[in-house]
């Protein structure tokens, strides 16, 4: 939706302006975005949310693991923002 | 610029409809001759512009009529690329009972259905029938036009109709005699025969701009005298919204009719605002029905009463328990579905979009027509598109392209912009169908049809 990064890899970064772009565009005020955090009970992120999370991050960093990962494994339950680093890290190294 | 002077023969309405065109045709050329019939490649202000005549046209009939007689195919598909020899070729067709496929560029792979039938291109050349087989008149049962529909919803398919369905729109009253027509669609789909028919069958002119372009559009109008502007609402948007504003104050349109997809109530007060001489009228055609009805009393949608009872031409229309609107075009037909959703808003029925282009989030559906009316309502943006984007998480999500006017409004900036209209959507939508990914386009891509294609982008 945003331009993010693009280049660099620096995925938590990338995964944190993620996060406080779908804030900004839905209207809510930015908040810190603590990597333990739960993403529904801690910052208030629905499925829709995190639907559009996900399309930021394909953009930005050009994997959507949760696509690309379905015909294989099911991923780990992402509950919390280092849920979501660790799934596209995991994607990135597991793409190069 | 050709007088305008009405002289077509009374008695065309009376001759058979297959004959018709021909006898408009010569009725033309026999008393004026010169009169301009097209223009081609109008709106450049350049030397390729070229105007054939009726006289001319004639002539070209006659020799095809010839050939046919002679070569006797048991049907013609028209590859014709230019307009005049296309219109030639449907003339000659009609009065010497051929069947004929109107095929447009990107539906070639149909004619494959055609095999046996013969081609014929812009030198006006019939190819010899495959294998020597030759025809008998068509009757009632054999097609008599066959034409391919758009494609709008699935892939395109090639649908035969009679030349009293080709015909039966036309107006052949004296106030449209004589008038000059711009054709901004394919003059071998359903929407642009109507348009050129009508033109020839009135003695009238048909204008092609040299592209779609909304500049070549509006100069093509202005310098040609066209008052009758027969578009869809994508087309028209453009050319309110970026085409150069000299020419659109020179043109002098007194009717608008327009099709191919739903019109939006800021549309039409849009298009009153700029164009107070002009009627603007709505129509709802398919290639399969043809012609079901017309509005023009410049809202949206249609009056909630005309449901379930005849209108003037004959159709009826309901709607399904999911809202698709059906038609029954007499009473010993059957109920077809259109695969337009109607929604009731007061006293009106208003088209919430295709069936087809529903986009289902999280098992919600959203009408993307309903998305692309509140963001075109944002000052600042000129026109929008809504497409589902697959999404692992919800099925789909929301995704609008806008086309941002020029120049912008006073104060307003992308950035600002961008907010206003999703704010926009969140205080006018339901939270699903909110866009979920906005994207700034300078162009929106339109399908052959000049409709705003709904697919994903890339795809």
């Amino acid at each position: 939706m945003t331009a993010i990064n693009g280049g660099a890899r620096d995925v938590a970064a990338t995964v944190r302006e993620a996060i406080l772009a779908v804030y900004r565009d839905t209207g809510r005020p930015p908040r810190e975005t603590p990597a333990a955090s739960l993403l529904g009970s801690d910052l208030g992120l629905d499925s829709l949310d995190l639907a559009q999370i996900i399309v930021l991050l394909e953009r930005s960093l050009g994997v959507d693991p949760f696509r690309d990962a379905r015909a294989t494994t099911p991923h780990p339950p992402i509950r919390t923002v280092d849920h979501l680093v660790t799934l596209y890290s995991d994607a990135l190294s597991g793409r190069s | 610029m050709p007088a305008s002077n009405p002289a077509p023969a009374p008695e065309v309405a009376e001759v058979s409809a297959p004959a018709r065109l021909a006898a408009a045709i010569d009725a033309v050329a026999a008393t004026d001759p010169d009169r301009v019939a097209i223009v081609t490649a109008a709106g450049l202000g350049t030397d390729l512009r070229r105007a054939v005549s009726y006289g001319t046209l004639a002539g070209d009939v006659a020799a095809l009529e010839r050939r046919l007689a002679d070569s006797r195919p048991i049907g013609v598909v028209a590859r014709a690329s230019g307009l005049a020899p296309l219109i030639a070729l449907v003339a000659a067709c009609g009065r010497q009972r051929v069947p004929l496929a109107l095929v447009a560029e990107d539906s070639r792979d149909l004619v494959g259905e055609l095999r046996d039938w013969s081609v014929c291109g812009n030198d006006l050349e019939v190819s010899r029938p495959p294998q020597g087989r030759t025809r008998r008149e068509f009757d009632s049962s054999s097609p008599q036009i066959v034409v391919a529909t758009s494609g709008t919803s699935g892939p395109p398919k090639l649908v035969e109709h009679s030349w009293d369905s080709l015909l039966a729109a036309a107006r052949l009253a004296e106030q449209w005699h004589g008038r000059g027509w711009i054709l901004v669609y394919d003059a071998t789909r359903w929407a642009g025969t109507q348009v050129w028919l009508q033109a020839i069958l009135t003695g009238g002119r048909v204008i092609v701009p040299a592209s779609r372009d909304p500049d070549c559009v509006a100069r093509a109008a202005a310098d040609e005298n066209v008052t009758i502007l027969p578009a869809t609402p994508t087309l028209l948007r453009r050319v309110i919204a970026s085409a150069d504003s000299d020419a659109v104050g020179r043109m002098s349109l007194d009717r608008i009719t327009l099709g191919g997809e739903a019109a939006d109530g800021q549309l039409l007060q849009q298009a009153r605002a700029l164009f107070p001489a002009a009627r603007v009228t709505h129509v709802y055609a398919t290639t399969e029905l043809g012609e079901v009805f017309r509005v023009s009393d410049g809202l949206p949608g249609f009056p909630a009463e005309w449901l379930g009872r005849p209108l003037p031409g004959g159709a009826k229309l309901s709607t399904r328990r999911d809202g698709e609107l059906l038609v029954q075009l007499s009473r010993d037909t059957a109920e077809v579905a259109t695969g337009d959703v109607v929604e009731r808003r007061g006293d009106r029925y208003e088209f919430a979009g295709r069936r087809s282009d529903t986009i289902v989030v999280g098992g919600a559906k959203v009408f993307p027509r309903r998305v692309e009316d509140v963001l075109r309502a944002v000052p600042g943006v000129a026109d929008a598109r809504a497409y589902g984007l697959p999404n692992a998480i919800t099925g789909e999500i929301v995704a609008a392209q806008i086309v941002v006017t020029d120049p912008l409004p006073d104060g307003v900036t992308p950035e600002s912009l961008r907010g206003a209209a999703l704010a926009a959507c969140r205080g006018a939508l339901e939270p699903h169908s909110v866009p979920r990914v906005l994207d700034f386009t300078r162009k929106l891509f339109t399908n052959p049809s000049g409709k705003v294609s709904r697919r994903p982008v890339g795809q």
